[in-house]
């Protein structure tokens, strides 16, 4: 169970009122960001027939599952049932809410609070995502580091690697790169991304 | 053998009859390799040890049963009014229980979300009280007026109208629905949904019409319901758990769900348990 902030997206990838899917350790997660910005990570769960709650659809504040239009508010509770318009849900309709906050272009997620608020990297911005089937070590390993947390030189520039282990043998990889970079040098840093995966998948079947 | 439980005396789809070809086909019933194909004009089944399996061939599809059946499939009395078209649609593939499958088809509260503008939209999602019951004589599961507003109710309406419906669960992998048929105010459609259990969370579903349509050309009618279950399809393989859970704590129903509860006690009753969940994993 992971007791520290876990990287699940990208703050880009999540643009508002959207939804998507991700995972913390064994719990799937829908990540959703409302219309006024606010982003959230909750159960992948409706509830009530056990949908998918990535799938569903965001108006205004709401997060609606895309099975039977049920809407869930503040805290994950239940705050509209379409079948019967007149009725108050009953409180015990609430979806099991996760932390989630977002730190340099980064959204961090937790099942508790964490006493420390995630890392901050000056100088970096968010750049992209990719998923890597290896394990968190071998990935690490081929940046030339280990841990989590990597500062690594790919594609001509110096990076920031947040590796956040994923189930099935996979791990997500979201690199931070220097602010300011060019187009032309974020397409090198990209290609590089891609081949370094590559290597790594690999060096797993091999 | 145990793990199929109650549900291995029934009789199930295995294919239609009019694609059925003297090589036959290789598919699974309730995990069990079998061969569905043609000898002498006849269909015929056998199971992986090459014995023969009870066979039915009605409503345009094979059915067979890897145990003891009590009692004849069941029938379709409207079916046999002169001037319907039958129609078989076809396969439809889903990573999904079999017993969610016909969970879904009789729930019609998913209408405005997953068949937009089609079968449902909104604002009108309300869903008004309709009467349930399990008929001990039969032994199945009914729900009747049952109503609703479609903008576009079938292949043949023009504009929204309050569809009656009526469902019923015939076979624990099967369901029968009744609806309002615009071209012929009076009578009912008959939509069924026959589902092949492969796994407990794989199944073949087998739609099949009983429609009083001149009009349509009959591959339009099966686009039209194919589509429709492609729209199911997307909810279905991403429901979990994937098993359909009998244990009440597991998911939150409403008064819309009446159906949905009924065949769930309805399943558990029985024992037909191949594709459900009984205790929270």
């Amino acid at each position: 169970m992971p007791t520290d902030w876990t990287p699940a997206a990208l703050s880009d990838d999540i643009p508002a009122a959207s939804a998507a899917p991700g995972q913390l350790g064994p719990h799937d997660l829908a990540i959703w960001r409302s219309a006024s910005g606010r982003i959230a990570a909750w159960a992948d769960r409706c509830p009530h027939r056990g949908m998918r709650l990535s799938h569903g659809y965001v108006r205004g504040e709401r997060l609606s599952c895309i099975y039977h239009g049920w809407g869930y508010g503040e805290g994950g509770q239940c705050v509209r049932i379409p079948a019967h318009p007149e009725l108050t849900p009953p409180e015990a309709i609430k979806v099991p809410v996760f932390r989630a906050v977002e730190a340099s272009g980064v959204i961090w997620v937790a099942v508790e609070a964490p006493e420390a608020p995630p890392p901050e990297f000056p100088g970096f911005e968010a750049f992209r995502s990719l998923q890597v089937k290896a394990a968190p070590e071998a990935l690490a390993g081929a940046l030339g580091g280990s841990g989590l947390v990597v500062e690594a030189a790919l594609g001509g520039a110096t990076v920031v690697a947040l590796i956040q282990p994923l189930r099935d043998g996979a791990v997500g990889l979201h690199l931070l790169a220097p602010e300011a970079l060019g187009a032309a040098e974020l397409d090198a840093l990209s290609v590089a991304a891609e081949a370094l995966r590559r290597r790594v998948e690999e060096g797993v079947t091999a | 053998m145990s793990e199929t439980g109650a549900m291995r005396d029934h009789w199930y789809p295995v294919g239609m009859t009019k694609q059925l070809t003297e090589a036959g086909r290789d598919t699974l019933l309730m995990g069990e390799p079998i061969r569905v194909f043609r000898d002498g004009g006849q269909p015929q089944v056998s199971d992986g040890a090459g014995r023969a399996l009870p066979v039915i061939d009605r409503f345009g599809h094979v059915w067979t049963s890897l145990g003891t059946p009590a009692k004849d499939l069941f029938t379709i009395p409207e079916a046999d009014q002169p001037g319907r078209r039958l129609v078989d649609v076809g396969v439809c593939r889903v990573r999904c229980s079999p017993l969610r499958a016909v969970e879904n088809f009789l729930d019609i509260a998913h209408f405005p979300f997953v068949h937009t503008d089609i079968l449902g939209s909104e604002p009108h999602t309300e869903v008004e009280r309709y009467e349930v019951e399990i008929r001990d004589d039969v032994d199945e599961v009914w729900a009747t007026k049952v109503k609703f507003f479609q903008p576009q109710a079938a292949k043949s309406a023009e504009g929204g109208i309050t569809t009656d419906y009526m469902y019923r669960v015939c076979a624990p992998t099967c369901s029968v629905l009744y609806k309002t048929c615009p071209p012929k105010p009076g009578e009912w459609d008959v939509i069924a949904l026959f589902v092949q259990p492969l796994t407990e969370t794989l199944c073949d579903v087998w739609p099949w019409m009983a429609l009083y349509d001149d009009d349509a050309e009959m591959t339009d009618l099966i686009h039209f319901q194919q589509m429709i279950f492609v729209q199911d399809r997307s909810v279905l393989e991403n429901q979990l758990p994937a098993l359909l859970p009998l244990d009440p704590g597991m998911e939150i129903p409403t008064r819309a769900d009446m159906t949905s509860i009924a065949y769930r006690r309805w399943l558990k009753r029985h024992g037909f348990t191949y594709g459900a969940q009984l205790v929270a994993a």
